[in-house]
């Protein structure tokens, strides 16, 4: 319990920071700050999808499914707005719930699947779900021109009282805070995983589901738990993203690029925990960033040779390379012993991924 | 007394081979019964339907009363069933008493937490592991992975206790510390049901025998009926017409050869 109090307590910390960062770009940056929020605003959302990503991952179901998810999540709130005139803030959740019912019936028939056949099975549920919204009445879902979506956020320009940017500014702001809170939502059912028996029983359901089974693990209701949380946090960020982007088509919403992103972030930071899939996304936020400007043609080149390199010469993401920078500086005090043993470890690790 | 593990003609086939034919038997509470058979005999088949890793394809299973024979492997566990596997399996990312404590957590119905780590902790002191329980499981040898694998099923607080060949590879020494081991488990009042190759661990636990050839039952009794039944002895020397097997004449063979002697090879439980 005094980890879970500790990791609640780190993570409030952090959600107060997120809070104030606006106003500290603001004061420090002035008009430069619409930018730089804007670029927190990437960090948060490839933070959310890579979190939710990982949640899944831990119990060894290897998605391809995320964009269905946050899809799911955008077209909800697109429908929803399209044909009533529900109150602003309640496509959200119903983002979230109805990403996590498609989860459960998907999750249902891919429980007996595993690995390469478990990913495919869920990039067809995907392609499905796009050629049927594709399908559907233009009425209801607009077809593939898309969908007009509400913003979340409009302020207006006051003549004398602030300036042109400011309203940017202050739409960004609005939406690097409905993030934020995304996050720190998605921080916490990761945490309680973390902090609870459902960490060692995903892990172990992950490393050998049927020896799982004997010692009284239920696999396949912690396989669909995990699918339905994490499909419910990507529903939630797709239902945001909706109203940030304005419009939903079907191309857009069910994106690889979204399931891509979704599973190369975690890895990048390192798999099956809280902090590497956030470390992740930050650091791959700022490398994007950076090459854009630097290279403003053919970038992602070279964002893919930082991809390449990272998975090569860091199997265990951000996070295993700190611990094994810590471990190595423990070793030179204790011996070899613990280096050999972490070599193990990691070579172990290695294999997983 | 009733049975707390009952088979009723239990066969499995995998396509046109049939793995174990029509095996029953009943297994009495606190008694420790073995299955023993030469290789290829159906002895760790006959465990995973047990288990509940297989699904029988004839016949019906009882524990502890209870009709188990389709109930996934879970709902066994949670019922009283604890195995332990002859190839050891840890969960390689966890240390040594996390993963007893999957078993303390899971094995039963609505455990507290303190009182799982109540129950991993006595189970991880049982077989002497509580000194190496912050180990990461890959520093384990193998007489520590073997008792782990008993741990971490007595740590689901089981009824009955499957174990696979627990004692293979083991030096005679530690095989003894493994002998008495499963005694202390039954004295406890755990139904002990095991596989074994090394035969003066069978003659010093056993309370009954069950033979297996070719899937099915050979013979059944105490095992010094069983080891002097001539049927048993063919089998495991190969006298029949089967070629393939007479050339190979195994360690199980010689070790039913020389058991019932006053041996001088017979290692493991001896003095125990």
């Amino acid at each position: 319990m005094r980890g879970l109090t500790r990791d609640l307590v780190a993570t409030a910390a952090f959600a107060v920071l997120l809070v104030f960062l606006p106003s500290v770009l603001r004061e420090v940056f002035g008009r430069a700050s619409v930018s730089y929020l804007s670029l927190a605003t990437n960090a948060l959302v490839l933070a959310v999808l890579a979190l939710s990503w990982d949640m899944l991952a831990r119990t060894g179901q290897l998605s391809l499914a995320h964009a269905a998810f946050t899809g799911a999540g955008a077209y909800t709130v697109a429908v929803l707005f399209k044909l009533t005139g529900a109150p602003l803030w309640l496509g959200i959740p119903l983002g979230g719930l109805v990403a996590a019912v498609l989860a459960l019936g998907l999750g249902s028939v891919t429980l007996r699947l595993f690995g390469i056949y478990f990913a495919i099975a869920t990039l067809a549920f995907t392609e499905v779900l796009k050629a049927a919204v594709q399908r559907l009445p233009t009425a209801v879902a607009g077809g593939a021109a898309g969908i007009n979506v509400p913003a979340l956020f409009r302020p207006t320009f006051v003549a004398g009282s602030m300036e042109r940017w400011e309203v940017a500014f202050l739409r960004n702001q609005g939406y690097f805070w409905v993030y934020a809170g995304l996050l720190v939502v998605a921080v916490v059912i990761s945490v309680l995983i973390q902090r609870s028996r459902l960490r060692a029983a995903f892990t172990a359901v992950r490393t050998n589901e049927q020896v799982a089974g004997v010692m009284g693990v239920n696999p396949a209701r912690m396989k669909l738990l995990a699918f339905v949380l994490s499909s419910f946090v990507a529903g939630l960020l797709g239902a945001v993203e909706a109203h940030r982007l304005g419009s939903v088509s079907p191309d857009g919403a069910f994106s690889v690029h979204t399931t891509v992103l979704a599973l190369v972030t975690p890895i990048f930071g390192g798999l099956y925990t809280t902090l590497g899939p956030i470390l992740g996304a930050t650091v791959l936020a700022g490398i994007e960033e950076t090459l854009k400007r630097t290279f403003s043609e053919g970038y992602l080149i070279g964002y893919g040779i930082v991809l390449v390199a990272s998975i090569l010469f860091m199997p265990r993401g951000l996070v295993g390379l700190a611990s094994k920078l810590v471990k190595r500086g423990g070793a030179s005090t204790s011996g070899r012993v613990g280096g050999a043993s972490g070599g193990a470890a990691d070579a172990a690790a290695e294999e997983r991924a | 007394m009733s049975s707390v593990l009952r088979a009723t003609g239990l066969s499995k086939s995998f396509g046109g081979l049939v793995a174990v034919k029509d095996v029953s038997f009943e297994a009495a509470p606190g008694e420790i019964f073995a299955i023993i058979g030469p290789n290829g005999a159906g002895k760790t088949t006959l465990l995973n339907l047990i288990s509940g890793l297989l699904t029988p394809t004839t016949g019906r299973l009882e524990l502890l009363g209870t009709d188990v024979t389709a109930m996934p492997t879970y709902r066994r566990c949670r019922l009283g069933l604890g195995r332990a596997f002859q190839v050891v399996q840890p969960f390689p990312e966890m240390t040594v008493a996390e993963n007893v404590l999957v078993g303390a957590q899971f094995g039963s119905e609505g455990v507290s937490s303190s009182e799982a780590r109540r129950r991993a902790d006595q189970a991880l002191e049982r077989t002497g592991l509580d000194r190496l329980r912050d180990q990461p499981v890959e520093d384990l040898n193998l007489l520590q992975e073997k008792r782990l694998e008993i741990a971490r099923a007595l740590a689901t607080q089981p009824k009955v206790l499957l174990l696979d060949e627990v004692m293979a590879g083991l030096r005679p020494g530690e095989a003894r510390q493994a002998v008495e081991l499963v005694r202390g488990v039954r004295d406890e009042g755990i139904t002990v049901v095991f596989i074994e190759h090394v035969m003066p661990v069978v003659r010093d636990l056993a309370d009954r025998v069950l033979v297996m050839d070719h899937g099915a039952e050979l013979a059944r009794g105490t095992y010094a009926e069983v080891t002097s039944d001539p049927r048993v002895v063919e089998a495991y020397l190969g006298v029949e017409d089967d070629d393939s097997r007479a050339g190979e004449e195994s360690a199980d063979a010689r070790s039913v050869r020389e058991a019932p002697g006053d041996d001088a090879g017979a290692t493991a439980g001896r003095d125990a």
